[in-house]
């Protein structure tokens, strides 16, 4: 193809010695990297390894403490977003940079507005769109408001919002990690048609797999240090792995078969809910989770699985149907008594619903227990000593990794973050866990542990509910396995005699299949 | 006499005038997403320096210049308290509101040796100013829903990251559209003196909170919050007459009753920016 092409347009971006010290935190030590046009460049690290920080170097987000950015053999001061817009950078960040209440034409212009005057020329704004979607097989429509954008819709607005601008670099920041399995590979044709069009792009991610998929080099970042880029043609997913975290890393989890006793712990039958807008979201679940079992639920985001968590855990009520825990009703029962009963809650949104942020970590390892001996003296009074205590022995037990129990959990990791909330849950000796995505948005390190603990939990005879958006995750670890379609519960299967294509289908409303 | 008539129309137009001034500057301000109520003490002031200058002076159109030159200043003050030093919106403005209450006080009897009120002083006519309004409402629609620069006002107002990573600088839209409401603040208040032909303590008299009301019940946009604002002024004319009927102190209560059940309902449904109030840290100094 345009190997020469390529070579012609050569180097887009240099970045040589780039330092980036905030306050305490060394976050860049040092990185060079190099981009080329019609290249993906992967951009590989745990969470906190630097990657994003980099990239915000590049585009202008943070000015660098030492080292130099060339653009194509030029050296550049790049002190705004706007500078780097001008110079062809763009960027496609992590949590999108949209209004949902203005239209996707409004929210791709703003900023870089083609206009009549003072006056927005939305006619040739809408033309210049039409042009740029069916150059790239990007399909948007310019009128609708963002708002109703599904995630995948969303992000194709911000790659043309970049190619809208002149972007001839561009920035992808995890831009997998929000996208639906079924999104990806058209994602990735994308990726495939702007590299064909001499395009450079950093591809920011964690997973090992999409990167040796869809990048030519892969540069890897530990801890603020680059270990080294490597051409995908020779690398290994486990060879990459050990460059990120620095150790060997075992893929493999110990599933040990544990017989279930065939006692049902989680009863639920014909349950229906709506959602905030009051439209039925949950229709008609019938689900058991039994006794050293790992149920788990599969589907795209969006088709009722945070409403059917909720309405189990008691968090939001449920328009019919019942919720049994080891045989006894519970439908509608607040979360407090929930918890009391045995069942406890690892909600998907962490800082919604998993933790308060600006309370300590010892605060937040007693949430939901606060009025327990010996947290609570009698019905005013708190002991400050005994939550410390516990919060001590608890980061202790789960290895988070923290200054102190009084640190706020803003201050924490995600990772670290999540510990605190599995510590708090899990010590509760639940019956049941209902684990909504426990492992969004962690890093190798932190889905390793999430994993490790769930299985502990079955081995000593919990029954888990867990809901995942990471169909490699529920494969992993479920025994059974529903998907979630549209409110309703479609086929059941074993990972092990099903294959993830068919599951896959069913997620996409596929039909479904009896066997 | 015959309380409806088309003549009623018109005094709720001018009595509409000022509560409009504030609306369409509350309007600039919360679009960018700061939240000024110091709006009712800016409008004061310009009344003040309205007055002052136009006393010390003679002339009325320097002291037009002057009501929106304090207007401006304060809207200024207003934005780096809000924007660079991240105070809470709603303190920085009411400190605004009881310094100017209290300089009113002062500054008359300095000047006039009467408390709280000026001698008469030159005037313009009044209509100017409620032409000017009226221009100014068509010219904010167009502005914010058709131009470049009105798009980016509400992008810096819903989410000032989107707008710093399209290379807008929030910190300055901020500024620029806070003074402008400050000057717009001063304009409510050159038109209640030129309309009174003197200045008076109490003649914002709540003019400048029903103003913010008019702009959430305009649901944040420059028309309907003038017709909003409209309606205070027609149910204030109406009261007028009705004073004949009723006992004042029931009948002036009507417009601000109205303000309050009207709002009851509005309030929640209006598309309030989402990051009104917010105060935006850039993640690096």
């Amino acid at each position: 193809m345009n190997e020469r092409e390529r070579s012609v347009r050569g180097e887009a971006v240099r970045m040589e010695g780039i330092v980036k010290r905030f306050p305490g935190v060394t976050a860049n030590a040092g990185i060079d990297l190099s981009l080329n046009y019609g290249e993906v460049h992967g951009l590989l690290g745990e969470n906190g390894a630097g990657k994003t920080v980099l990239m915000s170097v590049l585009y202008g987000l943070y000015r660098p403490s030492e080292g130099q950015i060339y653009l194509e053999g030029n050296p550049v001061s790049i002190d705004s977003p706007a500078v780097a817009i001008r110079a062809g950078i763009g960027m496609v960040h992590q949590h999108f940079m949209l209004v949902p209440r203005l239209t996707v034409a409004d929210n791709m212009v703003v900023g870089w507005e083609t206009s009549r005057g003072p006056f927005l020329d939305r006619k040739r704004i809408r033309k210049r769109i039409k042009e740029l979607s069916e150059q790239y097989g990007l399909e948007v429509d310019p009128d609708s408001a963002v708002e109703e954008l599904s995630v995948g819709e969303q992000q194709r607005v911000e790659i043309l919002k970049a190619l809208y601008r002149g972007a001839e670099v561009l920035i992808l920041d995890e831009p997998t990690a929000t996208l639906p399995e079924q999104e990806v590979e058209a994602f990735f044709t994308t990726i495939r048609a702007m590299r064909d069009e001499g395009k450079a792009m950093v591809f920011i991610t964690h997973k090992l797999r999409e990167a040796l998929t869809i990048c030519d080099r892969v540069t890897v970042l530990r801890k603020g240090e680059k270990v080294g880029t490597v051409p995908t043609t020779d690398a290994t997913e486990a060879q990459l792995a050990e460059m990120m975290v620095g150790r060997e890393v075992v893929f493999e989890v110990q599933r040990d078969r544990v017989a279930s006793e065939g006692r049902p712990l989680l009863q639920v039958e014909g349950l229906s809910a709506v959602d905030d807008r009051n439209v039925p979201a949950v229709e008609g679940v019938d689900l058991t989770v039994h006794d050293h079992e790992i149920l788990g639920v599969a589907g795209v985001q969006g088709n009722g699985q945070t409403e059917l968590v909720e309405a189990i855990c008691g968090l939001r009520s449920a328009v019919q149907g019942h919720v049994m825990l080891n045989g006894e009703a519970v439908t509608g029962s607040s979360p407090r008594k929930m918890a009391e009963a045995g069942l406890v809650h690892i909600p998907e949104d962490r800082h919604r619903r998993g933790l308060v942020l600006n309370f300590s970590v010892a605060e937040n390892a007693i949430l939901g227990r606060q009025y327990e001996a010996p947290f609570a003296i009698g019905h005013v009074g708190q002991s400050k000593r005994a939550i410390a205590g516990y919060a001590r022995e608890l980061v202790e037990r789960f290895s988070v990794v923290v200054p102190g129990v009084r640190t706020p959990a803003r201050a924490l990791s995600g990772g670290n973050q999540q510990r605190v909330i599995l510590a708090r849950e899990l010590d509760r000796k639940p019956k049941v866990i209902v684990a909504a995505q426990p492992t969004r948005g962690l890093d190798v390190a932190g889905i390793e542990f999430v994993w490790e603990q769930l299985l502990a939990m079955r081995r000593e005879g919990a029954g888990i509910l867990l809901v995942s958006m990471d169909l490699d995750e529920l494969m992993t670890l479920a025994d059974r396995l529903v998907v979630m379609y549209q409110g309703k519960l479609v086929g059941e299967h074993r990972p092990g005699e099903t294959d993830k294509q068919q599951i896959g289908l069913l997620m996409l409303g596929g039909a479904v299949e009896t066997s | 006499m015959d309380v409806l008539s088309l003549d009623l129309l018109v005094v709720a137009l001018r009595l509409a005038t000022p509560v409009a001034f504030v609306a369409l500057g509350e309007l600039f301000s919360e679009r960018a997403g700061i939240i000024n109520i110091g709006v009712e003490g800016s409008a004061l002031a310009g009344a003040l320096i309205a007055g002052i200058v136009a006393h010390y002076s003679g002339s009325a159109w320097l002291a037009l210049a002057a009501a929106v030159g304090i207007g401006m200043l304060l809207g200024f003050i207003h934005a780096i308290w809000c924007v660079y030093l991240r105070a809470n919106h709603v303190v920085a403005g009411a400190a605004v509101n009881i310094l100017v209450a209290g300089l009113a006080l002062f500054l008359t009897v300095l000047v006039w040796d009467w408390r709280g009120r000026s001698a008469s002083v030159v005037s313009l006519d009044p209509w100017i100013l409620v032409w000017l309004l009226l221009v100014l409402v068509v010219v904010a629609q167009v502005f914010l829903f058709r131009t470049r620069w009105g798009l980016r006002l509400r992008v810096v107002g819903e989410h000032p990251q989107a707008a710093d990573t399209a290379g807008i600088n929030v910190y300055r839209t901020r500024v620029a559209y806070s003074v402008l409401t400050g000057a717009l603040c001063g304009l409510a208040g050159a038109f209640l003196v030129n309309n009174l032909g003197r200045f008076t303590a109490g003649m914002v008299g709540g003019r400048g909170f029903i103003g913010i009301a008019a702009m959430v019940v305009g649901n944040y946009k420059p028309i309907p919050a003038f017709l909003a604002a409209y309606l205070f002024g027609f149910v204030d004319a109406l009261q007028m007459r009705l004073q004949d009927v009723i006992p004042s102190e029931i009948s002036m209560m009507l417009p601000y009753v109205l303000t309050v059940i009207v709002l009851a309902g509005f309030l929640g449904k209006a598309n309030v920016p989402a990051a009104l109030g917010k105060p935006y840290i850039k993640e690096q100094g």
